[in-house]
């Protein structure tokens, strides 16, 4: 893992949820390179006859930057939400380092949201907070100390390019800003997965261009990075695994620029 | 507790701190009535007690009657086991004493009991018994006195220690009333506001939610709050009773307390603490119960 693993969300989670590798446990050599994520044979609908995913199978590795997209109404979001707990599956597993999600107990579900970054079109910040303190809440929930705190809420604000802009309120920053504040917040716990719903939604092309640039230095960082969107020129910017969402199965479109004709195919 | 939901609760308060003054000030007027009835209970109380352990008799002499029968019941009175002391009050000094007594009330309705003439203030003999004196012992000797021609009639203080007694309970019986009207209100206050509150901080629980804030974390502030809005009622409620009480103990030390012998006294420390204790933790009851609706998984 990280090199701060030693304070990270993985080790706090005394009670509840458990990555795979648990101390004094001997896994087998390869458990660092078991997939994070699987999904086996997933169904879930919001209504009967309506159903948004239908036996969708998935692998995401440990490290990936996966674009996941499809037109609206595929199910992006859906996929997003299953995996943070906030919907279950109807049918199927979601394996998240190797543990059934859909199996947890609602007071374990927390545990599995230290482990989960989020950021949405929305941005979901406190509006009347300050960015300090919208950014530091997510590792107030950690109950780590103040200290370790102010310093590493630094480093994030200065990792998003926020840095000295701690005090203001975050309703009073640009629409940029404040995704930026929410990205913060999401990367400040070090957690080992990155869920992005359209976050480039509410902005400008180029403002879009510099997020997910920022997503992608957190990838290299070894974050895994989920990045739902529908904004084609993203997917154009650079050569990265793409899920297409269609019919209620993740399609993966090969490695590799994709051609023209892949493109078109494209549901509308 | 936690120092992130502490300071989430104060942030909150400040926040709104309009709702909570309103909310604090309602609840405060049922804190005040059952802080009103508790100081009138434990005064009763203390008054009872004392006459309880005053074990004092008064024989009212006959008008006339002879001296010498007089002080031979005094004589023999002295000899009776139990008894400590004998003393003679003629009319003449019962008046002059009750007349000190209302001199220093200036209460006109009472300055006609003052233009009464001597002989309607009988003499008495005020007999002082010992404290453990037993309840057989006593009747005995009521009993004897009676039979003396020269005794008018015997006050043993008994129905006035009944009556109080009686008037404890009421008390007591008012009190629990009151307690439960506080209940009530505080339920109904308090659980409304830190709905309202919660209302207002959707978006901050939907975000705590997210970045995985346990059920406790969530709630925390909302229970601080309420809890805080209980106790803070309470305590304005008693500072409110004892503002009363300072100004009008100076006239109720002049008017009532020479009648009864005691002095008006505040609630007890103790008494003040429990009720605010009581406070706080009806607010954090009725504020859990406000949160019934959210749902933080
Ligand atoms: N809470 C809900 N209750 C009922 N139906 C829902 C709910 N959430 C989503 N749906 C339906 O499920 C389907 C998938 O929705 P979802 O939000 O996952 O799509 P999406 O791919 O994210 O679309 P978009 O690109 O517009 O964000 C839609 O038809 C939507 O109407
Ligand atoms: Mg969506």
């Amino acid at each position: 893992m990280r090199a701060k693993s030693g304070e990270s969300a993985l080790q706090s989670d005394e009670r509840g949820f458990r990555p795979l590798l648990r101390k004094g446990h001997r896994f087998a050599r390869d458990a660092a390179d078991r997939p994070i994520l699987m999904f086996e044979e997933v169904y879930k609908s919001y209504r009967a006859g309506a159903p948004v995913l239908r036996g969708m199978d998935l692998v995401i590795e440990r490290g990936e930057f996966v674009y996941i997209t499809g037109a609206s109404g595929a199910g992006k979001s859906t996929l997003l939400r299953l995996l943070y707990r906030a919907e279950t599956v109807d049918e199927g597993r979601i394996l998240f380092m190797g543990r059934d999600i859909a199996r947890l107990t609602d007071t374990s579900v927390p545990f599995l949201r230290r482990n989960i970054g989020t950021v949405f079109q929305q941005f979901k910040l406190v509006e009347t907070w300050s960015v300090y303190e919208n950014v530091a809440i997510a590792l107030e929930v950690l109950g780590l100390p103040q200290r370790l705190i102010r310093s590493r809420v630094g480093e994030a604000l200065e990792r998003v390019g926020l840095a000295g802009r701690g005090e203001c309120l975050a309703r009073v920053l640009s629409g940029g800003e404040q995704q930026r504040v929410a990205i913060a917040r999401a990367i400040v716990g070090e957690p080992a997965l990155l869920l992005a719903d359209e976050p480039t939604g509410n902005l400008d092309p180029q403002l879009a261009l510099d997020i997910l640039g920022l997503f992608e230095e957190i990838n290299e960082s070894g974050t895994t990075v989920l990045f739902a969107t529908h904004d084609r020129s993203l997917l154009d910017v650079r050569t990265r695994r793409v899920i297409v969402l269609d019919e209620g199965k993740a399609l993966d479109v090969p490695l590799g620029p994709p051609s023209e004709g892949e493109l078109l195919e494209l549901p509308h | 507790m936690n120092t992130a939901i502490t300071r989430r609760a104060t942030r909150g308060m400040r926040r709104e701190w309009r709702l909570h003054v309103l909310a604090i000030f309602s609840l405060s007027v049922s804190f005040v009535c059952l802080a009103m009835a508790l100081l009138v209970v434990t005064n009763i109380h203390a008054l009872s007690e004392r006459w309880q352990t005053t074990s004092q008799l008064t024989a009212y002499l006959k008008e006339g009657a002879p001296t010498d029968q007089v002080t031979e019941l005094r004589e023999a009175l002295k000899k009776v086991a139990g008894v400590t002391s004998v003393e003679y009050v003629s009319s003449t000094e019962a008046h002059a004493e009750f007349s000190s007594k209302e001199a220093k009330a200036q209460d006109d309705a009472r300055n006609e009991l003052l233009a009464l003439p001597v002989e309607a203030f009988p003499a008495s003999l005020e007999i002082r018994l010992d404290a453990d004196i037993t309840r057989e012992s006593l009747t005995g000797l009521v009993r004897q006195l009676g039979q003396f021609p020269v005794v008018l009639e015997v006050e043993t203080y008994e129905r006035w220690t009944e009556r109080l007694a009686a008037l404890v309970s009421k008390g007591v019986l008012a009190s629990g009333f009151f307690s439960v009207i506080v209940l009530l209100s505080v339920l109904a206050i308090v659980g409304s506001t830190i709905r309202l509150v919660l209302h207002r901080r959707k978006n901050e629980v939907e975000v705590l939610r997210l970045i995985g804030a346990t059920d406790s974390f969530v709630k925390g502030p909302f229970l601080l709050e309420g809890g805080a809005q209980g106790a803070f009622s309470a305590a304005l409620a008693i500072v409110i009773v004892g503002a009363i009480y300072l100004l009008a103990r100076t006239r109720l030390h002049e008017t009532i307390a020479p009648f009864f012998g005691i002095d008006i006294a505040f609630l007890p420390w103790p008494a003040v603490i429990l009720i605010v204790v009581f406070g706080g933790i009806m607010g954090t009851v009725a504020a859990n119960l406000g949160l019934r609706k959210l749902v933080t998984v």
